[in-house]
């Protein structure tokens, strides 16, 4: 029983830790009233150094835009791929983006650092409008934008 | 015997089921993150109100005049989605929930986001 009882113990304790490598995550955007169509949005994340790690979401279906989302062109080229299963419709004026993502645990008080790039038909570019460091500290607390974005949070 | 071998065998498939894809994820991120080093040393923060990036962009995603509240997929009319900004045609990238998100080492799972606009 206590052979029983001990390989119960080891055969958890290898995975719990499995389970816990990921999380939901809601990543909440908010966009001031700013007059103008919809706006597309890149949400990325950099690392520690400041490079390039990945997208979380495109808000705005057409490729043909997105050079106007400069950081994260710059960073990817436009490169489609990396945004497939991660794009949805662009935000209007006023609305609220909330996203809700399985991510890996390892982004959160590595370094990583959420940012917003943000771009309106026939109005100046918003390159890096939002960001905000992935920490747990950080989580339920919002940081205001600079040009579209009146808000970038997350909770989890 | 065979109750602990059953038990065992039990625990370990789950061990290795739930944790197979979580170190791929873990792994993952940590390839990424080397990638970026290797080949994307761009630093991206812009702190600053550039002056390059003020200009207008007139004609640009056609000529649609359905301006406030438009929270839609601006798949306007006469606006083909092949004509690539500046005559080189870019394909577009698959919706949320059509296929699964890039294996960039940032999501835990293949699972679809879930999204909302209020």
């Amino acid at each position: 029983m206590k052979k029983i009882l001990a390989a119960l113990a080891l055969t958890t304790a290898l995975t719990l830790p499995g389970v816990a490598l990921a999380r939901p995550v809601t990543l909440t955007t908010t966009l001031k009233n700013y007059g103008g169509d919809g706006a597309y949005l890149a949400i990325y994340v950099t690392d520690a150094k400041g490079a390039y790690a990945g997208t979380l979401w495109m808000a705005g279906g057409k490729a043909k835009y997105y050079e106007h989302l400069a950081d994260w062109y710059r960073a990817t080229g436009g490169n489609t791929a990396e945004i497939n299963g991660i794009t949805g419709a662009s935000v209007g004026a006023g609305r609220t983006l909330e996203i809700t993502l399985d991510l890996a645990d390892a982004l959160f008080d590595a370094g990583y650092t959420l940012h917003v790039d943000a771009a309106v038909e026939d109005m100046r570019d918003g390159p890096n409008d939002a960001s905000v460091p992935l920490t747990s500290a950080n989580a339920g607390r919002e940081v205001q934008g600079r040009r579209y974005v009146a808000s970038l949070g997350y909770s989890m | 015997m065979k109750k602990t071998f059953a038990i065992l065998l039990a625990s370990t498939a789950i061990a290795v089921g739930a944790g197979i894809p979580a170190w791929s994820a873990m792994h993952g991120a940590a390839l990424s993150s080397a990638r970026a080093d290797e080949n994307r040393l761009v630093r991206l923060a812009s702190d600053d109100d550039r002056g390059d990036d003020d200009h207008e962009r007139s004609g640009r995603r056609g000529d649609d005049d359905d301006r406030h509240g438009d929270d839609d997929d601006d798949d306007r009319e006469g606006d083909d989605d092949d004509d690539g900004y500046g005559g080189s045609a870019t394909a577009n990238p698959a919706p949320a929930g059509t296929v699964a998100p890039p294996a960039n080492g940032l999501f835990g799972s293949g699972a679809a986001p879930k999204v909302k606009v209020n």
